[in-house]
């Protein structure tokens, strides 16, 4: 789980298993991009898609069990802003038969529920669950760094 | 039933878990994280910016003193919620280590004016505004501040 040689910089978080610590999640992550100039429309960006991440972590890929842990590797080079997302894995990630339907959600024939993958990919430029061969899951999103207002400061 | 149902069941401490680069300027991260956690804990807005100026301190000290300023190496910070308050524990990977004479200055105003270098501030500041200290070595070596804050009912 560590940043590659060529990242020129990263920070790590670790966090309960515990709904609420997503919170604390983004306003951290939110904190390293605003330090690295990101523009703030895409640092908010960022924190729903964060939140998002962080809530599928705690409630399918851990189950809610509160001694796991949500482990977040943020990894920053001069083109992208790269942020992934770890469970201890108790169910593998399956991905579902058919995309959300938002028309059926705002007539109320859908859950209101599962909208978290769709938005993250709306919101972010790239994003995926990563293969492991390890246990637990690894969701990545990524952001491109061409509006960011410096370099890596 | 879920474990945390469970009234046998004990919880872990909730420990977050920081790691920042060794840079000046990402101590803000630092200061952010553990306000949004003090926040949703209840502290009170004046204890909190208490807070944020010695964390700040602390993990300023860790990168220009501990780390000598070596980006690969990184700050650990670990938050720890309790329901009497929150304990701060700042380590670095040790290039430098304190001495134990060190981690109880008083210095003087007058004597700091005379001085082109305005500092030596960092430990008296964090000394008077958290409620317990206590400088150690951490696991790793390297020089570790434990600090404690409490929650007042």
């Amino acid at each position: 789980m560590t940043a590659s040689p060529a990242t020129t910089m990263s920070m790590e978080l670790t966090l309960p298993n515990q709904l609420g610590y997503e919170l604390i999640a983004r306003d951290a992550i939110a904190a390293f991009a605003r330090r690295l100039g990101m523009p703030m429309d895409r640092v908010d960006d960022m924190k729903t898609a964060l939140c998002e991440a962080c809530i599928n972590a705690i409630e399918h890929g851990n189950l809610l069990n509160p001694d796991l842990r949500v482990h977040i590797l943020c990894h920053v080079d001069a083109e992208r802003f790269v942020i992934e997302v770890y469970d201890q894995g108790l169910r593998r990630f399956v991905p579902p038969s058919s995309l959300p339907n938002i028309a059926d959600k705002l007539n109320g024939t859908g859950s209101l529920r599962g909208m978290g993958l769709l938005l993250i990919s709306q919101l972010s430029d790239e994003s995926g669950f990563v293969p492991r061969d390890e246990a637990g899951n690894c969701f990545r999103f990524a952001f491109q760094r061409s509006g960011a207002a410096h370099g890596c400061r | 039933m879920a474990i945390s149902d469970d009234p046998a069941y004990q919880p872990l401490d909730k420990v977050i878990e920081l790691r920042l680069p060794s840079k000046l300027g990402y101590e803000r991260v630092a200061m952010d994280t553990a306000s949004s956690l003090a926040r949703r804990m209840g502290f009170h807005p004046d204890r909190i910016e208490s807070l944020k100026t010695a964390i700040s301190e602390a993990v300023t000290n860790a990168i220009e003193h501990g780390n000598q300023h070596d980006e690969a190496m990184k700050v650990v910070v670990l938050l720890t919620a309790r329901d009497d308050g929150l304990v701060i524990s700042v380590a670095d990977q040790g290039q430098k280590i304190l001495p134990q004479e060190h981690t109880t200055p008083s210095p003087q105003i007058a004597d700091v004016m005379e001085r082109s270098d305005k500092g030596g501030w960092g430990i008296w500041l964090i000394r008077e505004l958290m409620d317990e200290v206590e400088f150690t070595t951490a696991p790793s070596g390297g020089n570790q501040v434990r600090m404690v804050i409490h929650l007042e009912p």
